[in-house]
């Protein structure tokens, strides 16, 4: 992160976050750094030639456009979002106001006067995700709510695929311990080069339960890293104070594991047909109810699926209890890249 | 039904190549289908437009039995699923592909839709109760 000011707005700051940089221009001294753990999660420099993404971010503003936005582009929890042209209108549960334009890579955040600050700030902070969802996708890449897998030898990845809340990051974290790497626990970004579909990586911290120390005894000082959110007892965690060295910025996909929870069994494992691994990835795809910019993620998907093998892997409410689970998910790794 | 009428895919139906097939994405109701080449082939004169009738004669000619009733299902499916309308446009539907190995023309409903309300502009998850 970057921070400068520009005239009129008291400060501006600047993220890489990945393909784009993200500049914003606040006239609220107060709110970069109300905002900056949030960015901060997308703070990923890549050495690529950087797009720049403009948003000013005003409060008190009122926006001039008093058609309200339906829903029929996008609709989140706190977002509704509408299409014209190029340009993306989204409207907050309380009033945040976005009109986005993609073609000129440019947005105005208008924030209204409200009580609830600490939801004006949640609310900000998804206009801001989807200007970066919508960017990222404007620059050719699908993001992929999903983490990744890289054995210790190659630079070969199994994508980690499975909703909020399953246990994508603890997986992950009980095979990093054995010497593998990742691009991430919850974010990449898809992209076909030639022949190929390639992963990057998109944040370079963790979201930890703090009773993960329960099984990684490492991971003690999460209790005391910062939380994710007010909404979930996971704290932010950077890589490299856990795990040095387990963070890369590249992969080629070569396999995809559709993780979930339960079952009777400490741990289940079936394969997964062509048509489940697309159905797999593309559920993890925040895919708008726009034809024309629905196309694109599909094809990337698409073009991705057909070269993974794919597995079902269920893990049973404390499989991490057992000693054995860490050989037996390596022999899953194994299986799935040979 | 009227074998006649001129039918098109919805504009907010979304398709791409997979495999030897296609799937198909349904935007409004957000659930996709998988079609084998069979059905690949039957939804692409649909993105045109085109009538049942000529549906039929472009089966036949890629090797089906005339007025088999698996095309029959497929069209009675595609039509159950709103995933077509009636079309003004009265032309003649380009048939995009000359041949295809034929088979029994499948189309797949995909059991989970993708989620109409999601977490984020990036997650795509249903959102929990705060």
């Amino acid at each position: 992160m970057t921070v400068s000011k520009t005239s009129g707005f008291s400060r501006t700051v600047c993220y890489d976050c990945g393909p784009i940089t993200l500049r914003l221009d606040f006239d609220d001294p107060t709110l970069p750094d109300a905002l900056h753990s949030l960015l901060n999660q997308y703070d990923a420099p890549w050495s690529s030639p950087e797009i720049i993404y403009h948003a000013s971010i005003e409060t008190g503003a009122k926006p001039r456009n008093t058609v309200r936005p339906t829903g029929r582009y996008l609709q989140s929890y706190r977002l509704r979002v509408d299409r014209s042209g190029d340009t993306l209108h989204s409207l907050s549960e309380i009033g945040v106001w976005m009109d986005f334009d993609l073609a000129r890579h440019s947005a105005r955040i208008l924030v209204p006067d409200h009580p609830d600050r600490e939801t004006v700030i949640e609310e900000i902070e998804q206009q801001l995700v989807l200007l970066l969802a919508r960017g990222w996708a404007n620059s050719g890449w699908t993001p992929l709510h999903g983490g990744s897998l890289i054995p210790p030898e190659d630079d070969r990845c199994v994508l980690v695929c499975a909703p909020s809340g399953v246990g994508k990051t603890t997986f992950i974290a009980s095979l990093l311990r054995q010497g593998w790497r990742t691009l991430g626990d919850d974010k990449i970004l898809l992209r076909r080069e030639g022949n190929q579909v390639i992963a990057r990586a998109m944040a370079r911290r963790f979201h930890l339960h703090p009773a993960t120390v329960r099984w990684f005894p490492e991971t003690f000082v999460v209790a005391d890293a910062p939380r994710y959110s007010r909404w979930t007892e996971k704290r932010v965690v950077q890589f490299e104070s856990l795990w040095p060295d387990r963070l890369l910025n590249r992969a080629v996909p070569m396999a995809v594991i559709r993780l979930e929870r339960g079952g009777s069994l400490p741990l289940m494992v079936e394969p997964l047909d062509p048509t489940h691994i697309f159905a797999t990835l593309l559920q993890q795809v925040a895919v708008p109810s726009d034809a024309q910019h629905a196309r694109p993620l599909m094809a990337c998907v698409a073009a991705l699926a057909p070269h993974l093998r794919g597995a079902r892997v269920m893990i049973g409410e404390n499989a991490f209890d057992l000693p054995t689970l860490s050989t037996r998910l390596l022999d899953i790794m194994r299986d799935l890249l040979p | 039904m009227n074998d006649n009428c001129h039918w098109i895919l919805r504009p907010d139906i979304v398709s791409t190549v997979l495999n030897d097939g296609a799937v198909l994405l349904d935007l409004r109701s957000k659930f996709f289908f998988s079609a084998n080449a069979s059905a690949w082939a039957v939804a692409l004169m649909f993105e045109n437009g085109t009538t049942f009738a000529e549906v039929y004669q472009a089966c036949e000619r890629w090797g089906a039995s005339p007025r088999d009733p698996a095309i029959q299902a497929l069209l009675d499916q595609i039509k159950a699923e709103d995933l077509i309308e009636p079309s003004t446009n009265g032309n003649l539907a380009k048939e995009p592909i000359s041949s295809i190995s034929w088979g029994a023309p499948i189309l797949t409903k995909h059991r989970d839709p993708l989620q109409r309300i999601m977490v984020s502009a990036f997650d795509p998850g249903l959102p929990l109760a705060e």
